[in-house]
């Protein structure tokens, strides 16, 4: 008797190859495909993040760099500013370039957020002209920021000459100013 | 009653053929699984990964803006400082310039040096020292000028000289530069 069509295992064979080719067709195109082209845009999307975040890292490293170079630079200014008035050590260090030399008082003037003032009125004694001219070139290098201010009295008597004057140091409000990120 | 000599066969559907099949088939989905497993889990790190980069850049401009802060603060500082040094510079050569002005012949007895003007006593021999020697500088330097005398006990004249820069006379002058 002759064969007239396929055995059935043929037949099961072909019906799970077209299973399998629906399956994987089916698969590929309403999952592989999309996830894939999904994959690719944040692929290229995360290549721009990466340049955009190391463009900030160099801006940053940049920024600090300068930071750091303008801390060094200005530290005399930076300390000057954030150190506190004494009396005590203002006499020590500039009482050499006077006979006399007295402070009367100390008021805390202007204050706001970037600086607070102290109003000291100065007294003192000189020999000569010069020593006052040796005290305002000591004074831009002393511990503080000091300015003197008008108005400015020379009295002459005898050989000595009183001079009066205001000061004004100024100072920052607390804040870690060496603190750098 | 066996009516064959020999041993049936025992048939199975696994054939070897089916089994070839199966490892195939097999295969193939395993492969489809893990490409789209590998697709989730490299979806999942660039998520994570995008997030970090994200934190990381809102950190990092956190920081150039506390940096650029102090950066600005440094700044005016430094230019404060700078203004403070000059005006102490200008101010002992306003002084030097002031005794260096007063001829020899004239004695100062009192200076006041104002934010727009000067004061003077003295004693001059008699006027006319004061108004060429004294008077005739001041009066190039300052807008105003007055002066008084009243004698001495030795002949001499005491003076008191009182002159003025008019504020606004100066800044027209300065745009005019």
């Amino acid at each position: 008797m002759k064969n007239s069509g396929l055995s059935r295992q043929n037949i099961y064979v072909l019906i799970a190859s077209l299973s399998l080719l629906i399956v994987v067709l089916s698969f590929s195109f309403f999952i592989l495909i999309p996830k894939g082209k999904e994959y690719r845009i944040k692929k290229s999307e995360m290549i721009k993040i990466r340049r955009e975040s190391n463009r900030y890292e160099k801006f940053n490293q940049d920024t600090l760099s300068l930071l750091k170079k303008l801390q060094a630079d200005n530290r005399y200014t930076i300390t000057a500013l954030s150190t506190q008035f004494s009396e005590e050590r203002f006499l020590k260090q500039h009482q050499q370039y006077f006979n006399t030399l007295t402070l009367s008082k100390k008021v805390i003037g202007e204050k706001d957020d970037e600086f607070i003032t102290y109003d000291v009125n100065t007294t003192s004694k000189i020999s000569s002209p010069k020593s006052i001219y040796d005290f305002l070139d000591a004074i831009n290098k002393s511990d503080w920021i000091i300015s003197v201010n008008f108005p400015i009295k020379f009295k002459r008597e005898d050989s000595v000459i009183y001079s009066t004057f205001s000061m004004k140091v100024y100072s920052n409000p607390k804040k870690d100013l060496n603190s750098s990120k | 009653m066996r009516y064959s000599y020999t041993k049936h066969r025992r048939k199975s559907a696994f054939t070897e053929d089916m089994q070839l099949l199966l490892i195939f088939f097999t295969i193939t989905l395993l492969m489809l699984l893990l490409t789209y497993l590998f697709l989730l889990f490299k979806d999942y790190k660039f998520d994570e990964s995008k997030k970090n980069l994200n934190q990381k850049q809102v950190d990092l401009n956190i920081s150039i803006y506390n940096m650029k802060k102090q950066i600005t603060f440094i700044e005016k500082q430094s230019i404060f400082a700078e203004t403070v040094h000059t005006k102490n510079a200008v101010l002992k050569d306003s002084i030097s310039n002031l005794f260096d002005l007063v001829p020899q012949r004239i004695t100062l007895s009192e200076a006041t040096l104002l934010e727009n003007g000067l004061i003077l006593n003295g004693i001059t021999p008699n006027k006319n020292v004061y108004n060429f020697m004294l008077q005739a500088p001041l009066r190039s330097i300052f807008h105003r000028t007055y002066s008084s005398f009243y004698p001495a006990e030795n002949g001499w004249f005491r003076f008191v000289s009182t002159n003025y820069i008019d504020k606004e006379e100066e800044e027209i002058e300065l745009d005019e530069e």
